[in-house]
């Protein structure tokens, strides 16, 4: 079993987007996929249309692996199960900083999908914090969307400074150009300068696009409602490309 | 992941999808996809093989074949319509598997449906599916039967017991592990009810002659049921199948003849022999056939063509003599021949020699030791220079002791007995092979034909092969019949089937 974090410190970068239509097409291809929504917000949980259950179980989430298992829903597709976020979850943190060696927590957990699942796939909110830690230790590939100006190119800095501070693995970081604007300058040369320093940029990238803003209006994958788009198109190729290289 | 709960349950009635839509609307919003209508016909092999194991092998068009094990599909693969054997399917999952399970059975179709399946979601306020469902129609003939299927997802388990329970008033009983096999035994009982060789019940205390008449019809009846297969020569087994029941039943009535009146060994015994000498030649032909690959990987290459020659004249006379046996098995001679056994051996008993009374225990248990010393001492003399003839009477006799044992298995103590068949089957396959060797040598010396100069070569290769094989294995005699009587064995044997009776304890 293999886990992809979708993470960025950053917010509105595309981390939901990719990891609903990378769960979907991860799921499509004959993986057993579990998406876990670990932000509160519940984006992902919403793109699937699974709510969670009205108790507060995101108390328990790193303390019992049954309670886990209780709260795993069937998403509309084959293969594919989802965990839906709870707001409950915006007490991660705090949750975390109670326990001990917190940073393996969630990887123990995890351990415990390893025959259920080929793939689990997180869907991580924005933040650097203890859970993040447990998210970089958990995962086998931390995907980072990175949307080509200035302000990203920092953000991705700082994450690969954090990791190297921490002694977390860089190799586990995979980042792609996310909301891509291929008309823009600034776009294209962020990207062949960030690219040609950075060689684990994937060759895959995602454009900027309605179709993907319309996942929140048609709640499913892009695959659904705008199958021959270059949106659609574009996150196949990032599950090729992924699959491929790293599972 | 754990895979959806499904059941599925017998309908009262025909459903349409307005009826079935107007029942679970007062709690989802209700969406029936087209349904989708397949003709099935499954294959099985003579033997009920694949039923027994769980196995559907439907055909879903002309083109092909799809498997299933319970519910889950294993496969689905090319196949012509003339396909019925396992080596006629492209390699997979599917052709594995059927060789594991019929070995050199042809698989035939055995029944047919239609199934028309109309799959239907359940979704919930959100437009979330929140339960599946089929409705499954199954047409045999004129015969329709109609089944509900609802599919509990992941996390939503309310919501499936909601729809059951609206359900309820168009459901009839459950139907446990519901799929193709569930179907048919519904529609069609006699489905994978293959006539098995009748189990003869017996009974330590039954007389001997009566135990005998009883085993005897009981094998004329298993051969016969293979007669149909050998004439449409829908596979090799059939025949085989037939010459074990023939010669097994020889064997019986050869060791038990003085259990029953001598004129009715003297009516049967010639008959059956007849019916054998009739099979022999065919059987060995099916053997070289179904070996090729043995033979090409005993010559170089350069023997190819010659080999290649032989196998066409094999295959013509294989033609010819099949012709040849479904003629005479169709023909009045045998089935004169067989009705006369039968009713030679379905007479009542007549008790007319003082073994044919005898409690049957008794009698296989002193047969079995009598032959267990015959064997010995026929043993003790065989010397490396000893005649072939002797070593083949040494198999001949071990042969009948197995058979003797397989006959009255059920009056013999069980962990014994399995310990001793394990080591007569260990023997059996030393002398087997030095008997086989023997046995394919004359059987390609009668193809040398000096106009056909390559075949004559690759004759010549493949029996100096076997010759140094026949020798070689013709080494090893001695030695596992040492192995094999022991002191210990020649104990077991005691404790087994001698008169101390200790055996049955164990």
């Amino acid at each position: 079993m293999k886990v992809i974090a979708c993470y960025s410190m950053k917010g509105g970068v595309g981390k939901t987007a990719t990891a609903v239509n990378l769960a979907y097409f991860a799921a499509k291809a004959g993986k057993r996929t579990l998406l876990i929504d670990l932000d509160p917000q519940g984006a992902s949980s919403f793109y699937f249309r699974v709510k969670p259950s009205s108790k507060k179980w995101g108390e328990r989430f790193f303390k019992a692996y049954k309670t886990l298992v209780k709260n795993i829903k069937a998403s509309d597709f084959e293969n594919l199960d989802v965990i839906p976020a709870h707001l409950s979850f915006r007490n991660f943190d705090s949750m975390l900083s109670d326990l001990k060696k917190r940073e393996n927590r969630l990887k123990r957990l995890l351990k415990g999908f390893r025959k259920e699942y080929d793939l689990v796939i997180l869907d991580c909110p924005p933040s650097i914090s203890f859970l993040s830690e447990s998210i970089f230790t958990a995962s086998d590939v931390v995907l980072v969307p990175v949307i080509p100006t200035t302000l990203s190119e920092r953000t991705f800095d700082q994450l690969v400074r954090f990791f190297q501070e921490n002694k977390y693995p860089l190799k586990k970081i995979v980042p792609f150009f996310s909301m891509v604007q291929a008309q823009k300058s600034l776009h294209k040369s962020t990207m062949e300068a960030m690219s040609t320093r950075r060689k684990v940029f994937l060759k895959a990238t995602v454009p900027y696009s309605s179709d993907i803003e319309k996942m929140g209006q048609h709640k499913a994958p892009v695959d659904l409602f705008a199958r021959s788009t270059a949106a659609n198109d574009s996150y196949r190729k990032l599950w090729d490309e992924i699959s491929r290289k790293h599972l | 992941m754990n895979p959806a709960l499904e059941k599925t349950w017998l309908l009262k009635n025909a459903l349409e999808d307005s009826e079935l839509a107007s029942v679970l609307e007062a709690g989802f919003r209700v969406e029936i996809d087209p349904a989708v209508t397949s003709d099935l016909t499954i294959h099985d092999d003579f033997d009920a093989d694949l039923w027994g194991a769980d196995l559907m092998l439907c055909r879903v068009d002309k083109g092909r074949l799809k498997l299933l094990h319970g519910r889950d599909v294993v496969g689905e693969v090319r196949a012509p319509a003339k396909a019925k054997f396992w080596w006629d399917l492209p390699d997979g999952e599917v052709k594995d598997l059927l060789k594991k399970r019929i070995g050199l059975r042809a698989f035939m179709p055995i029944a047919s449906l239609t199934l028309i399946d109309t799959p239907f979601a359940l979704r919930n306020d959100d437009e979330k599916i929140v339960a599946r469902g089929r409705i499954s129609q199954s047409v045999v003939g004129d015969d329709s039967q109609y089944y509900l299927s609802l599919q509990e997802l992941r996390g939503y388990r309310k919501e499936a017991q909601k729809a059951r329970k609206l359900l309820k008033p168009l459901l009839d009983q459950d139907i446990p592990d519901f799929g193709l096999k569930a179907m048919l035994v519904r529609q069609c009982p006699e489905t994978g009810q293959r006539e098995a060789q009748k189990e003869v019940q017996l009974l330590p205390d039954m007389p001997t002659e009566l135990a005998v008449r009883t085993m005897a019809t009981g094998m004329i009846d298993h051969a016969v049921t293979h007669v149909d297969g050998i004439i449409a020569d829908t596979d090799t087994v059939f025949l085989h199948q037939f010459r074990v029941s023939v010669r097994k039943l020889r064997s019986l009535i050869s060791l038990l003849k003085k259990a029953l009146p001598a004129q009715s060994v003297e009516s049967v015994a010639p008959r059956l022999s007849g019916i054998a000498g009739k099979t022999s030649r065919l059987r060995d032909l099916d053997v070289f056939l179904l070996d090729k690959k043995h033979y090409q990987d005993m010559l170089p290459d350069s023997h190819a063509q010659g080999l290649d020659e032989l196998y066409v004249q094999v295959e013509k006379q294989r033609q010819l003599e099949k012709n040849r046996l479904a003629r005479y098995l169709a023909s009045k001679q045998f089935q004169n021949d067989i009705s006369d056994c039968r009713s030679e051996l379905s007479e009542t008993p007549a008790y007319l020699s003082p073994l044919s009374r005898k409690p049957i225990q008794g009698v296989a248990r002193s047969l079995l030791i009598k032959r267990f010393r015959k064997i010995e001492s026929m043993s003790a003399q065989l010397h490396a220079d000893s005649d072939d003839e002797q070593v083949h009477d040494i198999r001949k006799e071990f042969k009948k002791l197995r058979y003797l044992i397989e006959f009255f298995i059920e009056l013999l103590p069980k962990k014994r007995t399995a310990r001793l068949l394990k080591n007569l089957k260990q023997l059996q396959v030393t002398l087997g092979d030095f008997n086989d060797y023997c046995v394919q040598i004359d059987f390609l010396s009668g193809f040398e034909d000096e106009a056909q100069i390559e075949m004559t070569k690759a004759l010549s290769g493949l029996i100096a092969v076997l010759h140094i094989r026949q020798i070689e294995s013709r080494r090893q005699v001695e030695a596992a019949l040492a192995r094999f009587f022991t002191k210990d064995m020649a104990l077991q044997i005691e404790l087994a089937f001698g008169t101390k009776n200790r055996g049955e304890s164990r």
